[in-house]
């Protein structure tokens, strides 16, 4: 865990401040995006371990970040937030193709866990 | 009345006109070939009253009481001709110029014969002829004259009646038509503006008494369809409740899900990192979880704003000064925007019987709304005035803001439609929908995208015994 890069991306301003708090306390390098536009151009500049992604925004969406980054740079896990697990159609599309998804309220301590293990299996 | 009824009464009455004004110039007509016919009879008698006159002029000259005779002869022929004619000249001058001529010639005669029968032949006895003759000669030309000049009385007579006569059927034909159809037209004009109104979503029934004829049977009609077409719309509006419901309950369950997230987020972050923060930073964290619990108050209170039972506040009030008001607590957006007001308030305006806070609100919510939507630069136009029929208030707010995409146009008033993302929860419009409602007003929208939005509030007007009810 020393200085793996989390990037977040949520419009929600708190999800990002709350996470990175969190995260930095446990060893990672977190930045912090509020829409898919600024954070797709930071992807293009510099690798990143785990993108974790609100699905529903306004723009570009998670949808469109996660089909991005699984094409362009496939080693890199992605972490879905949806607002709702199961009942969207949208998340049966992203069965398979996403690392894992979280419904909200996100358990941190979950994501966590998700985190360590998707960083740990190579 | 009928129409058909009236049409067909007013053409009789023109018919009947023209056929009384051919009679009488038929009379006219039967008159001057009566006189006309004397007058050749009288043109006859005349000429041969001449020749008996020049055998008479004969007999003086020459003694010639042959002449006499041949006189005699003609008087005769005249009596007969006269009595055979008698009923011509009865009609055409009366019994008693028939008589007086009849006399003339009697008298004309006895004169003649005297002279003939006479040995002596006296003078006083030739002039008595001479006197019967010229006598005959003056009285049958008097009568001839007279016949000729009322001929000619009668014919300018004619044509005067036949021109006055003309002019009367014409103006009364005009006047009568003009009549009918000045009613019929008025109605439609009625109907029309009651279908106009229905067209615009107000089914309100033609309150001005119905005619009995066939446009009263469409103005019937009218009312009945209007009734069925408001009963319908309830329905259609009970429906579309529950679908707004259906739009509203998700719009809340995503709308709360952020907040209740963030609010999460916040404590599970807190518990994590707690050993590491500072006192501050404590503080802050449970600051954000206040702003974000009064982000879910805001929610719900404008959801409260929406289900509140209507008018628990209402009294009479001024339109114009709740426009004021509300003009007066946007002051300051409006200087920060830097957008140009302007007001047009039309004065004496009938009260209304208003909940003057959520009048109020509406306003502003419109007012922000434009504010958000405009530019440096821009213009906001705020204009009340009292509709047609005095029935309704209508305030208008227009601005010069960048406007609403068509597509969108529909869903300005659906619940949580927003185009400003987490900074609006697409609930003004909406709320604002409601208050109007509930208001038995009406609001519109209508917008160009890149030129300007124009929102329409509609009020019903105060009326002091009809709403005693609320
Ligand atoms: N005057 C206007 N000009 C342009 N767009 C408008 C105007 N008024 C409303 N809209 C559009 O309609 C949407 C809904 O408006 P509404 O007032 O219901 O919600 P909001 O303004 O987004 O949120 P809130 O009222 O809670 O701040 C707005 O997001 C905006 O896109
Ligand atoms: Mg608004």
């Amino acid at each position: 865990m020393n200085g793996q890069r989390i990037m977040v991306i949520d419009d929600e301003n708190i999800v990002g401040k709350m996470l990175k708090a969190v995260l930095e306390q446990d060893g990672y390098n977190v930045e912090t995006f509020l829409g898919g536009a600024p954070a797709l151009a930071r992807l293009q500049e510099e690798r990143f371990d785990v993108v974790i992604t609100d699905l529903k925004m306004k723009g570009i969406d998670g949808m469109e970040i996660l089909l991005k980054v699984k094409k362009e740079w496939p080693e890199t896990k992605v972490i879905m937030i949806t607002a709702f697990a199961g009942l969207d159609a949208a998340v049966e599309a992203l069965r398979g193709k996403v690392d894992d998804f979280f419904p909200k309220p996100v358990k941190i301590k979950d994501l966590k866990a998700c985190i360590e293990r998707l960083l740990s299996t190579p | 009345m009928k129409i058909v009824h009236k049409i067909n009464l007013a053409n009789i009455s023109v018919i009947i006109l023209i056929a009384l004004t051919g009679f009488f110039a038929f009379e006219n007509l039967n008159h001057v070939l009566t006189k006309l016919r004397f007058t050749e009879i009288a043109d006859d008698l005349n000429a041969s009253f001449l020749e008996m006159r020049l055998s008479e002029k004969n007999y003086f000259l020459y003694r010639d009481t042959s002449a006499l005779a041949e006189i005699s002869k003609k008087i005769g022929e005249s009596m007969m001709t006269l009595e055979s004619v008698k009923p011509d000249i009865i009609k055409a001058t009366g019994e008693k110029n028939f008589e007086g001529l009849k006399s003339c010639l009697t008298r004309y005669l006895t004169e003649v014969d005297a002279v003939r029968d006479s040995a002596a032949q006296t003078v006083e006895m030739q002039a008595g002829v001479r006197e019967a003759g010229q006598k005959l000669r003056e009285f049958s030309d008097q009568i001839t004259h007279l016949e000729r000049s009322r001929v000619n009385e009668i014919l300018s007579f004619s044509k005067r009646q036949l021109f006055s006569s003309l002019c009367f059927i014409l103006i009364a034909a005009i006047g009568l038509r003009y009549m009918t159809f000045f009613k019929i037209l008025k109605t439609l004009k009625q109907i029309k503006r009651v279908v106009v109104s229905i067209s615009e979503g107000n089914f309100r029934p033609v309150e001005t008494e119905i005619p009995d004829d066939e446009l009263g049977s469409v103005m019937t009609a009218i009312n009945a369809m209007s009734k069925e077409l408001e009963d319908r719309e309830e329905q259609i509006l009970q429906s579309k409740k529950l679908a707004s419901l259906g739009i509203l309950t998700a719009g809340v369950a995503h709308e709360l899900g952020n907040p209740l997230n963030n609010i999460s987020m916040i404590a599970q972050t807190y518990m994590e990192v707690y050993d590491s923060l500072s006192k501050e930073d404590r503080i802050d964290f449970m600051v954000k979880i206040e702003e974000e619990s009064h982000r879910i108050k805001h929610i719900v209170d404008n959801l409260l704003d929406f289900s509140r039972p209507k008018k628990s506040k209402s009294k009479i009030a001024d339109l114009n000064d709740v426009v004021l008001r509300s003009l007066k607590l946007v002051q300051n957006m409006i200087h920060v925007c830097n957008v140009e007001t302007s007001i047009n308030l039309q004065e004496g305006l009938p009260p209304v019987f208003i909940d003057e806070d959520q009048i109020l609100e509406v306003l502003i919510n419109l007012m922000t709304n434009s504010l958000q939507a405009s530019s440096r630069g821009d213009s906001l136009k705020i204009i009340t005035r009292l509709l047609e029929g005095d029935e309704y208030i209508e305030i208008t707010v227009e601005d010069t803001g960048k406007g609403i995409p068509h597509e969108l146009l529909a869903h300005v008033f659906d619940p949580f439609f927003t185009t400003k993302g987490n900074s609006g929860t697409g609930l003004g419009l909406f709320v604002s929908y409601g208050i109007i409602k509930n208001h038995q007003g009406v609001m519109k929208v209508d917008s160009t995208e890149g030129v300007g939005t124009c929102f329409t509030i509609e009020l019903p007007a105060y009326k002091a015994n009809t709403e005693e009810e609320a």
